[in-house]
This record gives structure tokens, sequence and C-alpha cells, in this order.
């Protein structure tokens, strides 16, 4: 009996020691991933939408995006995150809206798709031709839409183009009932 | 009905389209070590499946109950990998007890299942997929079938290779990665699948 | 000179991957890059090291039975260490490494030196045997990732190598390639070796 108290009491005092030490090594490492994250959200917001300088968050049912204001306090477009669950990832991007609800630019800023295939999405020659497409024509070539899909992964591609057209219908919604509604 | 489409969907996933060995390359150290008779390989899939829906469900309700409420994430990999541990010597003694003849056939397996990774990683992956109560345990439960089918056809054809003439420089572990690679490619039939 | 003996065992001649066939599922998994490759290398090292080293010094401290919780958990602590800084100061790396972070702590080859060596020798000579192994897991890591990055994408550390020509052959990077490339380099070992003798 003896014996069990005392390895107990010995895995005891590692564990305790350990969770300090890890307590202490995150208090020091979460704010910097924080702050990392934020700036990395920051710089994405302002490549996808080079005109604007400074950023507002709205809200509307759980949909979240950015207003983008120039220098002179001239709303230029607007940004969301479009979260498509593709291959073997929930795809993220980036979307730079322009006030007429054409879009601006794209940047897949999460992916965890197959190397050589899904992966792909990343390349700017996949990211550039969303720039001044609109609703309708947000689909893959397979499905009748202006996307062309990288080769061998259709359903990266529909998931990336499908999530940025359901996040541009959001963005409308949200639009039109900001302008009739008359909030500022 | 919804429900039952959902978890159908799911099996058909974790069972072929992200076979934990052909896709995710996950429990490797077993596959290749015990994958060389039949009736060994049946034993040690037995007692993976057995342990990932086990350790799903407790590592489920520890993160959900006690690491999250008192902001304690960071200490999930080792709260994880404990509750794997002392869930293995737990079950191993539990077995020994009410079924003597079921620990002589997995008895030899459980031990080595704490440092198989596949079991640590259908927790974690249970964690990133955000995975609810109900389809963590359905999960992990069949990742294992998953894992064990790998492993038992794995051993059929070791069993057949044993028999083979092979280069002596290919023996063994090269051959048996060569088929584990030759599988994975068959198994990639099945990526365009999304249900 | 016999401290020199244990830090390079393993580079080659117990090279755990190579050799001794442990860690199988990192070498395998994210060896799709180099660049992966030497994250995984590194932090799996550091993990090594680390805990080889403490191991040796609580070795009179942890009572025999319990002995392999009390690894555990000192593994999987650092463990959680590395993966927080690398979140904090390499984020990219620790995006595409994943999973795999945390799965060091089921990496065989660190609770097995701290069970066949650090428990047994002294610090100074762990440490030794933590960075050997771990450095040649790192070496094979990287030339597997060099293999597969070349004849997958035609580059190296994300530079093209091969000429524009080259038609990649993508299967290398996926999870069958990993496996072919691993048994044919095991397979070329073997006939090294059985030459020799």
């Amino acid at each position: 009996m003896k014996e069990y108290i005392r390895f107990s009491l010995v895995l005891f005092v590692i564990a305790g020691l350990a969770s300090g030490i890890l307590a202490y090594v995150n208090s020091i490492s979460s704010p910097i991933i924080a702050d990392n994250q934020k700036k990395a959200e920051i710089l994405a917001r302002k490549s996808v939408l080079p005109e604007a300088s400074d950023f507002t968050e709205k809200n509307l049912d759980n949909f979240k995006y950015f207003v983008g204001i120039d220098k002179n306090k001239k709303s230029v477009g607007y940004t969301f995150i479009a979260y498509g669950p593709g291959y073997s990832s929930t795809v993220q991007t980036m979307v730079g809206v322009k006030p007429d609800l054409s879009i601006e630019n794209i940047q897949i800023i999460y992916q965890s798709e197959t190397p050589g295939l899904g992966a792909n999405c990343v390349k700017p020659d996949f990211q550039k031709q969303f720039s001044g497409m609109k609703i309708p024509s947000l689909a893959v070539d397979k499905d009748g839409g202006k996307v062309v899909s990288l080769t061998g992964a259709t359903i990266s591609s529909r998931a990336i183009t499908k999530s940025i057209k359901a996040g541009l219908l959001e963005l409308q919604k949200a639009v039109k009932s900001g302008k009739s509604g008359g909030s500022k | 009905m919804e429900f039952i489409s959902k978890i159908f969907t799911m099996s058909i996933m974790a069972i072929f389209v992200q076979n934990f060995v052909f896709s995710r390359v996950l429990g490797l150290c077993p596959y290749i070590g015990v994958s060389k008779k039949l009736d060994s390989a049946t034993g040690m899939g037995m007692a993976v499946i057995f342990v990932m829906t086990l350790a799903s469900t407790f590592t489920w309700l520890i993160r959900t109950y006690l690491l999250i409420p008192m902001h304690l994430e960071y200490l999930q990999t080792i709260a994880f990998i404990l509750t794997i541990a002392s869930l293995v010597q737990f079950v191993e003694m539990a077995i020994q007890k009410v079924a003597p003849t079921l620990y002589k056939s997995l008895g030899v397996y459980l031990p080595l299942i704490t440092t198989n990774c596949a079991v640590l990683g259908v927790t974690l992956l249970n964690v990133s997929n955000k995975f609810n109560f109900i389809e963590s345990i359905f999960n992990a439960f069949f990742s294992g079938i998953g894992f064990t089918m790998a492993l038992v056809l794995m051993a059929g054809i070791r069993e057949r290779l044993e028999k083979a003439n092979i280069p002596v420089s290919m023996k063994g572990m090269p051959i048996a990665l060569i088929v584990a690679g030759s599988m994975a490619l068959a198994f990639l039939g099945f990526a365009g699948f999304k249900i | 000179m016999s401290a020199m003996k244990e830090f390079t065992k393993g580079f080659i001649k117990e090279n755990p991957v190579f050799v001794m066939a442990l860690g199988l599922c990192p070498t395998l998994a994210v060896t799709s890059s180099v660049a992966n490759a030497i994250g995984m290398g590194l932090a799996a090292t550091f993990v090594l090291v680390a805990s080889n080293i403490l191991i040796s010094m609580l070795k009179s401290f942890i009572p025999d039975k319990v002995r392999i919780p009390a690894f555990i958990v000192v593994i999987a602590s650092f463990v959680t260490i590395v993966d927080m800084m690398m979140h904090a100061y390499t984020p990219e790396l620790h995006k595409s490494l994943g999973i795999f972070i945390p799965l060091i702590v089921v990496n065989c080859i660190i609770l097995g030196r701290a069970e066949a060596f650090a428990s047994k020798n002294s610090v100074f000579l762990s440490l030794l045997d933590g960075l050997g192994m771990g450095l040649g897991f790192t070496l094979a890591l990287i030339v597997l990732g060099a293999v597969r990055e070349l004849l997958g994408a035609g580059q190296l550390l994300g530079h093209q190598v091969l000429p524009q020509t080259y038609k990649p052959m993508l299967v290398a990077i996926l999870a069958p390639g990993a496996f072919f490339t691993m048994g044919l380099l095991k397979g070329l070992l073997n006939l090294v070796t059985n030459k020799k003798k």
C-alpha cells in the first residue's frame, strides 16, 4: 500500500510540474499566436482590397464582414472570409469585393488540400481569374460557370467557388438591409 | 433518417476514402510489425477498434467538461495520451479478469496500442474536425474498422509473399512497404468520392 | 571515444528510421517536401534531446513500475512546448505539419530511447544519444523528402531544380509515393549492407 502512495505521489509531482511549466509557456506564446493571426488577417484584407486603408467590422445574422474605407473615409468595398469544405480540409478564402459587388481579389488564407492537386489553389493563376467576377458567373466550368477548375481537383475548386458565391449572396443581403434600414 | 445517412457517409469516408493507413499514413508501426500472420492481424485490429472507440468517448468527455471550462486546452496532448495509456492498462486488467481466453488472444497487443499513433490520431482528428459526441464515437469506430481492414488485407498478402521468390535485399520490410504502396494506389481511386 | 560513438551511431549504423524501422508514421506522412522534413526532424530532435536529458536526471527518482506513464508525461510536455513555440514563431510550418506535431508524443523513437538508453545512462551520454538519434531521424526524413519532392514536383526546398519540361510524377508526393520511396530506399540500403558482408 505504501508503495502505491509513493507511486502516485511521484506521478502527481511530475504531472504538476509539467502543467505548471506548460501554463507558463502558454502565457508567453498565446498572445504571440493571437497577434500573428490578427496581423495575417489584416494583411490578407489589405491585399484583396488594396485601396482601403482602414476596416470596420460589421455583423448580420452571424455573417461577419468588413467595410473597407479609404483615407477620405469613403467606403471602397467589402471583405469577408469564405469557408468551403474541400477534399481534406476547410478552405478559407479572403474575398475582397468592390461596392458594385464584383470581386476585386481573392486570397486563400488556409488550406490543407492534396499537395500537387487541390493545394494548387494557392497559385496566382487560379486566384486571379476570380477578379471582376459577379455572382452569376461564380461556378466551376463543369457546372456551367466561368471558373476554370484546377486539374484533377474539381472538389477543391468547387468548394472554394461555392463558398465565395454563398458569401457574396450574404453580403448582398447585408448591404441591402444596411441601406434600407438607414443605420450608419 | 438524416442521422442514418450522415453516419453512413461517415463510415464510407473513414473506412475507404480517408483510410488511416492508406490515406492518412498513420498507425504504421503495428501495420508493418503485426501484419505477418492473419490471426495476429485480426487480434490487433479488434484491440485497436475497441481502444479507439473507448478513447474517443473519454477524450471527448474530458475535453468538453474538463479542459474547455477550465481554459486548459493547451494540456490537450498530455491529457489525451494519459487517457489512452490508462485506458489501455485498465482494459488489459479488465479483460484478463473477465475473459481470460480473449486476453490470451488480445493481451499481447494491448500494450503496443498506447504508442499506436492511429489511436491518438483519431482523438486529435475528432477535435480538429469539430465532431460532436456521437460523431466522434462513430468516427473512431469506423476508423478502427478501416485500420483493421488494411491490416487483415496486408496480412493475407504477406502470408503469400513468404512463399514468393523475392530478391534478398527486398525481403521483409521493403517488400511490405511496396505492397502497401500499391494498395494505397488502389485506395487513391476512392479519392474523388464525396458523398 | 565512447561518447563519440554514442553520438554518431544514430546517423547510419543504428539509424532509427532505416535500420530500426521506428517512427515510420511521421517519416512517411510529412516528407512530401524537404521543408516539412527539416521542420519535423528538428522538432522531434528537440523533444528527443530534452526528454533524454530530463529522464536520465530523474531516473533514480522515478520508481520502476510507473516509469512508462512518467516518461509519457515528460515527453508530452516537451511536445506541447514545441507545438506552442512553433505556432507562435513559425506559423506556416505549424500549419503544414498540423496534427503531426502532437503526434510526436507517440513517435516510438522517443519513448524507445528513453526506455532503452536515458533511463540507464548518464545525463551527458543521454544528451549525445538523443542528439545523434534525432539528427539521424532528421537525415532520413530529408533524404525521403528530397527524393519525393524532386520526383513529385521537380523542386527542392521550393526551388525549381529539374527543367520545366519535366512532368512531375504526382504520385510521389501522395501517400502511395511515400510507401514506394521508403520501400525502395530500404531495399537499396539492404543491398549495400549485404554486399559489404
